[in-house]
C-alpha cells in the first residue's frame, strides 16, 4: 500500500465524521438562532396587539395568511402565562406539511379575556437554513477536496528525494566503480536516509571489491603451486619404471591436478569479468572471429561426425571487448561440441541483432535457466566444470545482451540478443 | 643450446630444468631480480624463460634492458597472472611468447624448441626423426623423401610430438595444445586425431612412433 493510500485511509474517516458532526450541530445551533429571532418577531406582534387594545379597547382584526395568522379565543382564565411551541400544520394547498412558531398570551379588552395566538410560518427559515448550511457544506467538500489534491502534488513533492534516492539504488551495481550519486535535500529525515544509504553501499562497496581481490588473489596465488604439481606429475611420468599400479595413481592426481587447474582459472575469469578488467570496449568483427573459431574446430567436428550448419552474415560488429568475444564464443561452441551426440548437428545462425546456436543432445535434467548458475552442470564426468555458461551469462550481463537458453525438438538452443550491434 | 630460467620458485624451475635437459638444453636458473640481471650480463642464452613478477623487481624491465642491449636471446615469458595486459605489454616489448602458469611441460618445451627455431634462422628448420623429417617453415612433413599430406590440426599435433620426442605427453597437454583450454578434459576428441595422423604415416613408410602410453598418454618414439 501507498503512503498517501495509508495515510488517506485514516485521515478520510475521520474529515467525514467531523463533517458529519459539525454540521449537524450547525444545522442545530443555527435553527436554534432563526427560531429565537422568530420568537422575538412574535413577541413585537403581541406588543401590538396588546398597546392596539389598550389604545382602541377593540380587538385586532384576525388574519388569515399563508405565513401569519392571528386569532382570538375567549377564555375565563385571569392569568396565562406566554406559551412558545411549534406545531406542524398540514396545508391541503400545496399537500405538504408546514412548522409554524406559535405565540398564545392573554389578552384584557375592558375585564373581558381573551386568548391571543399568533402564528408565524417557520418556513423560511427553514429555508434560510437549509441553504445556508448547503452553501457551507459546499464551501467546506470544495475546501477539503484541494486540500487533498494539493497534499497529493504536496506529498509527492515532499517525496522526490526518497524516490531519487530509491531509484540510484536500484541502479546501484557492486561491481560498478561509480559511486551512487544522491540528489541534496533539506528534509532532515532524508538527509539521514541519504547518509546511511551512502554509508552502506560504500560499505557494501568495499567488501564486495575486497572480496573480488581476495578470490583474484587466491587464484594468483594458487597458480604457482598447481604449476608445481602438474610438472612434477609430468616429470615422475617420464620414468621408465612405473608399475601400473603407479600409473593409475599418477593419472588420478594428474586429472584432478588438471581439473582444479581449469576450475582455477575459470574462476579467475570470472572475478576478472565482474570486477570490469575487460575494459577495453571496441568494434569486434563478431563474423570473422565466429567464422575463424569455426574453422579451427572444423577436423574436431568432422572427426565426430558432428554436422555444422553456418548461417553467418557477414560483417557483423559488436561492441564489446575482444577477448570476452572471443571467450563467448569459444563457450559456446565447445558446449554445442561436448554435449553432442556422435553423428549429431549444431546450427550457428548469427545475424545483425542476434547470435544462435542450436545442437542435438541428450534432454537436460533441470531448468535449462539454472545452468547458468555457478557449478549447475549436467553431467558428473571431470570435463564439465559447470562455470562455462555463468561466463557466458556475466558476458551478457555487462554488455545488457539478453540470453536465452532453451530445450526444445531435442535441441539445445542458446540464442544471445544484441542490444547495440552496429552494422558494419 | 643454453637456457636461462628466471624464476623465484625453486620447485618451478628444477622441473623446467629437468624436462628441458634431457632435450640438449644446457639450462641456468636465477631466482631473483638481480641475479637474473648478472646472468644476462655475462652470458648470451638462445632463449630466456622469464617470469614478470619476481622478487627484487619487475621481470618487465629485465625484458627491457635485453632489448636495449639489442641481444638476440630468445625470451619466453612465463606468468602467474594470465592478464591479457601482461600479455600485451610482454609481447609489445619484443618478447617472443607468452605462457601462463600451469603450463605442460611439454607444451613449454614446443614453445621453446619454436622460438630456438626462429631465431636460428639459417636453414636449420627441419626437424629429423629417423626416416620421417618435418620442415617447420613450409609446414611439409616427408617419410623417406616423400610427403604426407596432413590435415592443419594432424600437423600441429605431429610438430608437438616431434618437438617433445620420447617423452611421455599426457592427453591433457594434447588437447590443451590443439584447442586451448576449453577443450580441456575431453580426451575422446584427440583419440581421433592420433588414429589418422597414426594411420597416415603408417602408409606413407612404416614410420609408426606414436606409442599409446596405458592411462596416460602418448609417446613419440622409435623404441
Amino acid at each position: 500500500m501507498k503512503l498517501i493510500a495509508k495515510y488517506n485511509r485514516v485521515t478520510i474517516p475521520i474529515i467525514i465524521g467531523i463533517l458529519i458532526i459539525s454540521s449537524v450541530s450547525y444545522y442545530l445551533i443555527l435553527h436554534r438562532i432563526l427560531i429565537y429571532q422568530l420568537d422575538k418577531d412574535l413577541r413585537v406582534e403581541q406588543r401590538e396587539i396588546i398597546q392596539h387594545v389598550e389604545e382602541t379597547g377593540q380587538l385586532p382584526e384576525t388574519s388569515d395568511y399563508k405565513d401569519q395568522q392571528i386569532f382570538f379565543k375567549p377564555t375565563e382564565r385571569k392569568e396565562f402565562k406566554d406559551q412558545y411551541s411549534t406545531e406542524d400544520i398540514y396545508n391541503k394547498r400545496e399537500d405538504e406539511v408546514e412548522s409554524f412558531r406559535r405565540i398564545d398570551f392573554l389578552v384584557n379588552q375592558d375585564g373581558q379575556y381573551f386568548i391571543a395566538t399568533v402564528k408565524k410560518s417557520q418556513q423560511e427559515t427553514e429555508d434560510i437554513v437549509r441553504l445556508i448550511l448547503t452553501v457551507t457544506l459546499l464551501i467546506i467538500v470544495i475546501l477539503l477536496l484541494i486540500l487533498f489534491i494539493s497534499n497529493r502534488v504536496l506529498l509527492r513533492k515532499l517525496w522526490k528525494p526518497f524516490r531519487n534516492t530509491l531509484e540510484q539504488l536500484n541502479q546501484f551495481s557492486f561491481s560498478s566503480k561509480n559511486k551512487i550519486a544522491l540528489q541534496k535535500t533539506d528534509i532532515d529525515e532524508f538527509k539521514e536516509l541519504n547518509q546511511t544509504v551512502l554509508f552502506m553501499t560504500q560499505k557494501v562497496t568495499r567488501d564486495y571489491q575486497a572480496l573480488k581481490a581476495f578470490t583474484e588473489n587466491a587464484s594468483h596465488e594458487i597458480q604457482t603451486p598447481l604449476a608445481i604439481i602438474k610438472n612434477k606429475i609430468e616429470l615422475l611420468s617420464q620414468s621408465e619404471n612405473l608399475s601400473e599400479n603407479d600409473i593409475n595413481v599418477l593419472q588420478s592426481v594428474n586429472e584432478a591436478a588438471a581439473r582444479l587447474s581449469r576450475l582455477n582459472q575459470s574462476l579467475l575469469l570470472l572475478a576478472k569479468i565482474e570486477n570490469l578488467q575487460f575494459a577495453n570496449v571496441e568494434s569486434v568483427d563478431f563474423s570473422y572471429m565466429l567464422n575463424r573459431y569455426l574453422n579451427n574446430f572444423d577436423e574436431l567436428a568432422h572427426a565426430k561426425g558432428l554436422k555444422i550448419f553456418k548461417a553467418i552474415e557477414d560483417r557483423v560488429f559488436v561492441k564489446m571487448n575482444e577477448s570476452l568475444a572471443e571467450i563467448l564464443i569459444s563457450n559456446i561452441i565447445s558446449n554445442a561440441m561436448k554435449h553432442n551426440f556422435a553423428g549429431g548437428e549444431i546450427r550457428v545462425e548469427l545475424t545483425s541483432k542476434m547470435f544462435r546456436v542450436s545442437n542435438s543432445g541428450p534432454q537436460p535434467h533441470m531448468e535449462t535457466r539454472e545452468l547458468f548458475g555457478r557449478f549447475k552442470k549436467e553431467s558428473t564426468s571431470g570435463d564439465s566444470l559447470g562455470l562455462g555458461l555463468s561466463i557466458v551469462k556475466t558476458i551478457t550481463d555487462i554488455y545488457g545482451f539478453e540470453i536465452t537458453y532453451l530445450f526444445t525438438d531435442h535441441h539445445h538452443v542458446v540464442e544471445i540478443i544484441f542490444h547495440h550491434s552496429i552494422p558494419g | 643450446m643454453k637456457i636461462l630460467i628466471i624464476e623465484d620458485e625453486k620447485a618451478l624451475s628444477e622441473s623446467i630444468a629437468d624436462y628441458l635437459s634431457v632435450h640438449e638444453y644446457s639450462c641456468e636458473t636465477a631466482e631473483n631480480y638481480h641475479s637474473a640481471l648478472q646472468k644476462i650480463e655475462y652470458n648470451l642464452y638462445d632463449c630466456i624463460l622469464l617470469d614478470i613478477t619476481l622478487p627484487g623487481g619487475d621481470g618487465l624491465k629485465i625484458l627491457e634492458q635485453i632489448k636495449e642491449d639489442k641481444r638476440k636471446d630468445g625470451v619466453l615469458i612465463i606468468s602467474a597472472k594470465n592478464s591479457l595486459d601482461d600479455k600485451i605489454t610482454g609481447l609489445n616489448l619484443g618478447a617472443d611468447d607468452y605462457l601462463s602458469k600451469p603450463f605442460h611441460l611439454s607444451e613449454l618445451n614446443a614453445r621453446v624448441a619454436a622460438i630456438i627455431r626462429r631465431k636460428n634462422f639459417d636453414g636449420n628448420s627441419i626437424i629429423h626423426f629417423e626416416n620421417l623429417s618435418v620442415d617447420t617453415q613450409k609446414k611439409l612433413v616427408t617419410v623417406e623423401n616423400k610427403p604426407v599430406e596432413l590435415t592443419r590440426k594432424e600437423y600441429e599435433l605431429l610438430l608437438y610430438f616431434v618437438s617433445n620426442k620420447r617423452r611421455l605427453i599426457s592427453k591433457d597437454a594434447i588437447a590443451e595444445h590443439l584447442w586451448g583450454n576449453e577443450m580441456g578434459g575431453n580426451y575422446d576428441f584427440i583419440y581421433t586425431h592420433i588414429k589418422n595422423l597414426r594411420k597416415k604415416l603408417m602408409d606413407a613408410g612404416d614410420a609408426d612412433y606414436i606409442k599409446s602410453v596405458y592411462g596416460m598418454g602418448y609417446k613419440f618414439t622409435d623404441k
